[in-house]
């Protein structure tokens, strides 16, 4: 039964990857489309031909994407490193698809803070999610996650669902905030029953920074990356994190299962934490939270010192991801017209 | 005056009964005037076509023939000059409020409709009620004698057929004007000549007032009460067939009416001294002596004789060839000039003789004397 | 004999791409719906059954069937009109229309697409001319409705709908419609009864391209439409791609193409009323 599966999965991925080549002294890394991308090629891709001597040809894709392209590639990695957001990791750790890291390969493990580095992943960067607001429309922005819900935020607010971590830990917090947990969300379906027909737009994540730069929203909860982006653009916005705590969760770098380039893949993790391409990729347009000690924070970020990170609210991707697909289902009824 | 021509179709009075013309159809171009950029394609054109008459406007293509014709129907607004139908000019009328029929040399029929609705199509535009559509049509199908089809679409029909019910879609309104723009083009020459009877002979029947716009002079000849020639948007000539083809006005008439043979000649002694050595005595149209003109002779009004004169010319006979009722003779002066020469030919008669011939004027022959600009 | 089998041999090249690339992949997805769980270990109707069960998702194939019907409609009701002004106008004005007609194809769907954001946002064009006019004291909602999506794929279509038409009306004998207008035949007349019976063919060569790019646009409904608009390219996407539950949006494609697959025949099938000759 398995190898039917398998064909499956195995003729659907030979279908959609092409073959990477290999040299040695090369290596291909999974990337974000967009900010990400721009950033690894400008950055971490020069550092890391400089100091090894070694080529990095990245492939942009999204989380779920690279999970899925390695799942169907059956054991014959397609790159060698993945970068995830927590729920993917957690998938994909399930379903055994990361290296062991070796962390005397990486000599800047002890940069980062503790539980930064373990067996399989390796952190590169924070990702800290609360409410951005327009400064000129609202000078008292709203103060907490059930602010959101109330007049006059509520005829303003962009909504977005389950698709990204960071809609998904925000609509966890709102649930929270009005009397639900992790695992019983029901009060904030009961809340945007309430405020559809109020809200100024429900929208796919990808849509709300231009919903937002053309004024058609004017508060939406987002990572502090978006809201850096649309600043460095011009856009008045500015980020507040809710009385309940902001959130934070890690971005990580793995090995894939069956990498050939397993010593390069270390050496590229290595360079991406170093201080040097950390506090590069800081700056604007990039604005990504360092986890490099040694950085020296930039004022364009909405955090003053890395401790703060440690006092933000975290998830527990295991217990997500077996509702989110019911979660993400039942946002669709609740929502369409 | 859209009312007043609702009434007249749909009147009690068919097509069969309405005969008698009247000044309602008659057609008054004046001082027409019409440029496509700096192409002047109608140059001034005034032209009266009276009631139940055919006019052919006759030419070469861009004439301006067909440009004429559209302004008429209302497609072309002409830079200046106007358009009066009846006793009422209708520059400003859209066609659609002209009533002017017209047809086509690819027909036109709608490929989508039936012959009955080809034919209903400006019945039902004028809100005729069904059961005059059905009266109409059969009416008209009889008329061009196409009973039977009108239940077929355009393409099963045949090109002489399909314009039989062009025919009759332009003619179920009752137009004022019938407007023909190179009808017989697409046909066969056999096809040709029933359908130019088949128009005359309705033409006649109803006393339909139209222009046929054409190129072809036989065609224009045989069906046209009047020819207007056209030439570079101008009419060169307005007349009968007869007084076209007899007495052409310019050299362009004269070439582009019928065959004739060109001869040069300086007038001298009452008549006209040909380079070929002969002087013929003609009408010389008070034109001073020794001015040198261009004589044009059709080769029916010249004839072979044995005996020298001095209005004769010696000419050697090289090829005779019998067509149909007559034979063509090709001569040749002793200057080079060739001639075509047309005789009766008698039964049995298939070629004449060879020797030394003399060609000569018919007795009723009547040149025409167009005199050459100097250099 | 000897000249069918050479016309086979022609074929080949492209018949046996067309196998590999195209028949191979649907036979595929059609195996991945027919599964019951996730993992694609067991044989079933189950995601079949769960879809067509469910008056959601019943929903979002009704309503993407109507998003098509409606671009149909809002782009032949301009398209209409412009393809006889195109047929009328002077050669060089065709030219620059002709531009202006393919320049929606020239410009990236995902420009065009952000670009009626700018045009319909609370903030937008539209709105400010309507403010400033004063035909609403508030802006109007446009973006992320049904109305605004439809006013997006109209222009973002357009040129599938116009080309087609505009090639079938140039074929058109400019005498029938003077045929027409001399027997006494208005304008509208002459348009509904021989212009557009004549041109039903281009018709339905757009509106089935039509149909079938709006029913599968995934970037403009996503990004114009919102997430509250749910149409079954949307929901295939969220299904492999967030969810990853293969069998069922492999059951939500073959049932998108399905769908467009109908409206195409549906289309068709008017054509056989529409033989002009």
């Amino acid at each position: 039964m398995a190898s039917r599966r398998l064909f499956l999965a195995g003729m659907a991925g030979a279908l959609a990857a092409p073959s990477i080549a290999r040299a040695s002294g090369s290596m291909t890394a999974a990337i974000y489309p967009g900010t990400w991308d721009e950033a690894y090629r400008e950055i971490v891709a020069p550092l890391l031909r400089q100091r090894h001597n070694v080529s990095v040809a990245f492939d942009p894709l999204f989380a779920v994407d690279q999970v899925a392209k390695v799942r169907a590639a059956r054991g014959v990695a397609p790159f060698d490193c993945f970068v995830l957001d927590p729920g993917p990791a957690a998938a994909a750790r399930q379903a055994n698809l990361f290296e062991a890291i070796d962390a005397r390969m990486i000599t800047n493990a002890g940069k980062l803070p503790e539980g930064m580095v373990s067996a399989d992943s390796v952190t590169v960067n924070a990702q800290v999610v609360g409410i951005c607001y327009n400064p000129k429309k609202f000078p008292e922005p709203p103060k907490s996650w059930a602010d959101l819900f109330r007049s006059p935020y509520v005829e303003r607010l962009g909504l977005t669902g389950f698709q990204t971590t960071f809609g998904t830990v925000s609509l966890i917090e709102m649930a929270k905030a009005f009397g639900g947990s992790i695992t019983n969300i029901e009060p904030i379906f009961a809340k945007l029953r309430e405020a559809l027909p109020k809200v100024a737009a429900v929208s796919a994540p990808a849509a709300l920074p231009g919903l937002f730069q053309q004024g058609q929203i004017d508060i939406m909860y987002t990572n502090t990356n978006n809201a850096a982006t649309l600043k460095g653009r011009g856009v008045d916005i500015a980020f507040v994190a809710p009385s309940e705590g902001a959130i934070t969760f890690n971005t990580t770098l793995h090995i894939v299962r069956g990498s050939g380039n397993r010593a390069n893949a270390h050496r590229y993790i290595d360079v991406a934490i170093s201080a040097e391409a950390q506090s590069r990729l800081q700056l604007s347009p990039f604005n990504m939270i360092p986890v490099n000690k040694d950085v020296q924070l930039s004022p364009n970020l909405d955090i003053k010192s890395l401790d703060e990170l440690s006092k933000m609210v975290t998830h527990d991707w295991n217990v997500i991801n077996p509702r989110r697909a019911a979660w993400i289902d039942r946002f669709n009824r609740e929502i369409t017209k | 005056m859209k009312v007043a021509s609702r009434r007249r179709v749909l009147g009690a009075a068919t097509l069969s009964n309405s005969i008698q013309t009247s000044t309602s159809q008659q057609l008054l171009l004046n001082n027409i005037v019409h440029s496509y950029g700096s192409a002047r394609a109608v140059d001034n054109v005034t032209l009266e076509v009276k009631a139940g008459e055919l006019v052919a406007l006759l030419g070469p293509s861009g004439c301006g023939k067909t440009t004429l014709l559209r302004i008429v129907a209302g497609f072309i607004r002409q830079a200046s000059g106007q358009v009066v139908i009846g006793d009422r000019a209708v520059d400003d009328l859209p066609p659609n409020l002209r009533e002017v029929g017209i047809v086509f040399q690819n027909y036109a029929l709608f490929p989508h409709m039936t012959v009955a609705e080809n034919i209903a199509y400006g019945l039902v535009a004028r809100r005729a009620s069904k059961a005059e559509q059905r009266a109409r049509v059969a009416e008209m199908l009889s008329i061009v004698r196409m009973q039977g089809f009108a239940d077929r679409k355009p393409r099963q029909l045949s090109g002489g057929q399909q314009q039989r019910i062009a025919l009759a879609r332009a003619l179920a309104v009752q137009p004022r004007i019938l407007l023909l723009d190179e009808p017989f083009a697409a046909l066969d020459k056999n096809l040709r000549l029933d359908m130019q009877i088949e128009i005359k002979r309705l033409q006649r029947q109803f006393g339909l007032t139209a222009i046929l716009v054409t190129h072809d002079q036989e065609e224009a000849m045989s069906i046209a009460d009047r020819i207007a020639v056209m030439n570079g948007g101008r009419i060169e000539q307005l007349g009968t067939p007869v007084a076209i083809y007899d007495e052409p006005a310019t050299p362009f008439v004269n070439s582009f009416i019928g065959s004739s043979n060109i001869l040069e000649g300086i007038i001298a002694d009452g008549g006209v001294r040909l380079a070929v050595g002969a002087t013929l005595p003609c009408k010389t149209q008070h034109l001073p002596q020794g001015k040198p003109v261009q004589v044009s002779i059709r080769p029916e009004q010249l004839m072979l004789v044995r005996e020298a004169a001095p209005d004769r010319f010696p000419v050697t006979l090289t090829l005779s060839l019998p067509i149909g009722g007559q034979l063509i003779h090709d001569v040749a002066a002793a200057n080079g000039t060739t001639l075509k020469i047309a005789t009766a030919r008698h039964p049995g008669d298939t070629s004449s003789l060879p020797g030394i011939w003399h060609c000569a004027l018919t007795p009723e022959a009547k040149p025409s004397i167009f005199p050459l600009s100097t250099p | 004999m000897r000249r069918a089998a050479v016309d086979w041999r022609l074929a080949a090249p492209l018949g046996i791409v067309y196998l590999a690339l195209f028949a191979a992949p649907l036979l595929l997805l059609l195996g991945i719906s027919l599964h019951a769980d996730q993992d694609l270990q067991q044989w079933g109707l189950d995601n079949w059954t769960k879809f067509w069960g469910d008056a959601f998702y019943r929903g979002v194939v009704w309503d993407t069937l109507r998003l098509g019907v409606a671009a149909v409609l809002a782009t032949s009701l301009f398209a209409w009109p412009l393809a006889v002004f195109f047929c009328n106008a002077s050669p060089r004005t065709q030219k620059i229309l002709l531009f202006i007609i393919l320049l929606p194809l020239l410009t990236s769907v995902v420009i065009r697409t952000f670009a009626w954001i700018v045009i319909l946002a609370r903030e937008g064009l539209v709105n400010q001319v309507v403010l400033a006019l004063g035909l609403s004291a508030t802006p109007l909602r446009l973006l992320q409705t049904e109305t605004g999506l439809i006013l997006a794929l109209m222009q973002i279509e357009m040129p599938l709908m116009l080309l087609p038409l505009i090639s079938v009306m140039r074929g058109l004998d400019p005498n029938l419609l003077d045929a027409s207008r001399a027997l006494g035949a208005g304008m509208w007349r002459s348009f509904f009864r021989v212009i557009l019976p004549l041109s039903l063919p281009g018709w339905i060569a757009g509106a089935t391209l039509v149909f079938a790019s709006a029913c599968t646009a995934f970037i403009s409904q996503s990004v114009i439409g919102g997430a509250r608009l749910v149409y079954l390219p949307s929901l295939i996407w969220q299904q492999a791609m967030v969810v990853y539950d293969w069998p069922f949006a492999a059951v939500c494609s073959v049932t998108l193409l399905l769908t467009v697959l109908a409206g195409i025949m549906m289309l068709n099938w008017l054509g056989r009323y529409a033989r002009t000759d």
